[in-house]
């Protein structure tokens, strides 16, 4: 019960909750497929819907716009994504970045090729296609980017114009404490731009950068540790940082530690039951099977209402496209 | 509920087709006819009455409540607490589950919205009970419960009543071994009707003790190291030394304002009077006066240790003798 903070005006208390958002989406939701809900009943349809968004099974086969929507859907689809594929990690595998992106597109059908490069490249430092990576340097990674992106992007900028020799805050905050990094990036400068930047200059920017900044950020307390580490700096060596800070994986909250995340008997004993049940079934070969297997699987993970509608596309998609095709589209 | 209409068919995702004027008139005709919009506007008013933290569970909560009271037969969403407490319909069962939903929804402090779940808690248990003579229906003081409803009870059963308190306070976080004190002094016998004043003393008292007995388990967390076992009892008998003269203090205002309650014409007065006694009485139970008290006992007090339960027990104690005895 929040009853202390009574005196925030009703609307700010509906603005911060994101339960506006949610509610249009699940009427609109009921507009396009009013007569599967008719029969279940309105009450019930917003009680499942609901139910499905507190338990993070909602943002499973939606559209990407709706996935990134808000910070509670990215951390479900953060963890939608590791609970599906997270035997793939147990087993040693490693794959490629269109790979991931294929595993991506099956719990999002339009999920975009950049978001996926970003956290590639935070992994292998490049943009190298057909460069392997294992299942958890890509998910740390790819958990960073997604859930941070329009923070990482701003960062980004911050960086280029201190490499530039500009001191990006000098402009928007004049301060006299502005006057000492704007001396230091100079001097950077002079040095060598390849190398990165003097991480105290950096510090600075990005702190002044989260009092303005409205989107969530990662704690200030972990980059602030981060940036303290090393005498020079790159965005890359920095988000790499990032990916692997643990106090950031638990902020975000949506992945049990580095330690934990592969080990879950429940899954593995659903595993070994579908295992069995494919041995069984006559008349498939391995692969197809083992494809409509992780399918199935994802199913039942779904929430109910989204099923008969994307089981359609789903099929239709993954069945005619390899994961190399995928290149041809953007 | 226009505008809100607008707003929603606005914010509609890009991927849906849009333009269509046949559509949209379909698509409203078919949100009215299923009552959307007053389910929804339901919804947020409770939500927003609630204030809870968590918006999405509470609207999650809020709508598989509603499914269960329209869908017989399905009890809540699998997460409805079952407690057997001696034979009992499912109905009077699934009937006690809405009214400790509904009580739960609003902290005692939000004053209005508390009342209202109170009311709405006690029609819900009330049109359970085998029917009574209509003669003993009680008042309402707040005007605003269901007539229709207190016809049919006349009161709520007494055994239903102590099942709701019980209730409260395990939920508060209070142990039974606790609470059965205050119990005892809030009891209804079993086929007794409980009126709507009782019940909502009851209800109140409960919460406000599972309320007072959090924060002493807090205090006593506070005044022992974990590390170094139990507190010791001349800090124990300190601090609950000074909470005993705030609270004696604080009571006097209420001795004070019964005797009063009748004349309307000095009641500002009496408020200033009354607030004077509570800044009074926090004052004695300050930080400062506080440190003082143990920074004493502290040099010479009586040796030993106190535990948790019995600090608990005797925090409870102070409070529950200020409870009046329901004859």
């Amino acid at each position: 019960m929040n009853r202390f903070s009574s005196a925030v005006p009703d609307n700010e208390y509906l603005a911060d909750s994101n339960v506006l958002f949610y509610l249009s989406d699940a009427v609109s939701q009921l507009l396009e497929h009013k007569e599967e809900y008719t029969h279940v009943g309105v009450i019930r349809y917003f009680a499942e819907y609901f139910s499905s968004v507190k338990n993070s099974n909602h943002v499973l086969f939606r559209e990407y716009s709706y996935v990134t929507a808000t910070p509670h859907n990215r951390a479900s689809f953060i963890r939608v994504f590791w609970r599906c594929y997270r035997h793939i990690g147990k087993s040693g595998a490693l794959l490629s970045m269109l790979e991931y992106r294929s595993l991506l597109q099956l719990l999002c059908p339009d999920f975009p090729l950049k978001p996926v490069q970003s956290a590639a490249r935070i992994v292998l430092m490049d943009d190298a296609v057909d460069y392997l990576m294992s299942f958890s340097d890509f998910l740390f990674a790819f958990q960073l980017q997604f859930y941070y992106k329009e923070f990482l992007d701003s960062v980004l900028e911050i960086y280029q114009d201190l490499l530039a020799g500009k001191n990006p805050n000098t402009v928007i905050v004049p301060t006299s404490t502005e006057q000492l990094p704007l001396v230091a990036a100079e001097e950077s400068d002079r040095e060598q731009q390849q190398d990165g930047v003097e991480p105290s200059t950096l510090a600075q920017c990005v702190e002044a950068f989260c009092d303005r900044f409205k989107h969530s950020h990662p704690p200030r307390s972990c980059m602030r540790g981060v940036l303290e580490q090393t005498n020079r700096i790159s965005y890359h060596s920095f988000l790499l940082s990032l990916a692997k800070h643990e106090a950031i994986n638990q902020a975000i909250g949506a992945l049990p530690n580095k330690s934990e995340f592969l080990i879950d008997p429940e899954m593995d004993q659903e595993l070994d039951k579908l295992i069995a049940q494919i041995s069984v079934s006559p008349g498939s070969n391995s692969s197809g099977s083992a494809v409509g297997g992780l399918k199935e699987m994802l199913q039942r993970k779904a929430s109910p209402r989204r099923n008969i509608h994307h089981r359609r596309r789903i099929e239709g998609e993954s069945d005619g496209s390899t994961e190399e095709t995928d290149s041809s589209e953007n | 509920m226009a505008d809100k209409e607008k707003r929603r068919s606005g914010a509609a995702p890009p991927g849906m087709p849009d333009g269509k004027a046949t559509k949209s008139d379909c698509d409203k005709e078919f949100l009215s006819q299923a009552g959307v919009g007053e389910l929804l506007r339901g919804a947020i008013l409770k939500m927003v009455e609630a204030r809870s933290d968590d918006p999405i569970g509470f609207l999650a909560d809020h709508f598989c409540n509603l499914a269960s009271v329209t869908e017989p037969g399905t009890a809540g969403c699998g997460d409805a607490d079952q407690m057997n407490n001696g034979p009992q319909s499912a109905q009077e069962q699934q009937h006690l589950n809405r009214a400790l939903w509904h009580l739960r929804l609003a902290h005692h402090s939000q004053r209005s919205a508390f009342s209202n779940n109170v009311c709405v808690a006690y029609d819900l248990l009330n049109s359970t009970g085998p029917r009574r003579r209509a003669a003993d229906v009680p008042e309402c003081p707040e005007g605003s419960c269901n007539d229709s409803q207190t016809e049919v009870g006349g009161g709520v059963r007494g055994g239903l009543y102590t099942q709701t308190l019980q209730c409260l306070c395990s939920e508060g976080g209070v142990p039974a071994s606790t609470s059965a004190p205050l119990l005892r002094r809030l009891h209804c016998q079993d086929h007794e009707a409980v009126p709507y004043d009782v019940f909502r003393h009851g209800v109140l008292t409960c919460a406000v003790f599972s309320d007072y007995i959090r924060q002493a388990q807090r205090l006593y967390a506070e005044v022992c190291c974990p590390d170094e076992g139990p507190a010791s009892r001349a800090l124990g008998m300190a601090v609950l030394g000074t909470l005993r003269e705030a609270l004696e203090t604080s009571q006097g205002s209420e001795a004070n304002c019964c005797v009063n309650a009748n004349t309307t014409s000095n009641s500002c007065l009496e408020a200033n009077v009354k607030a004077k006694r509570y800044l009074e009485a926090s004052a004695k139970i300050s930080p400062y006066k506080l440190g003082q008290a143990m920074a004493t006992a502290q040099t010479r007090g009586p040796g030993g240790d106190m535990d948790a339960k019995e600090f608990e027990n005797a925090a409870a104690e102070l409070f529950i003798t200020r409870v009046k005895v329901l004859s």
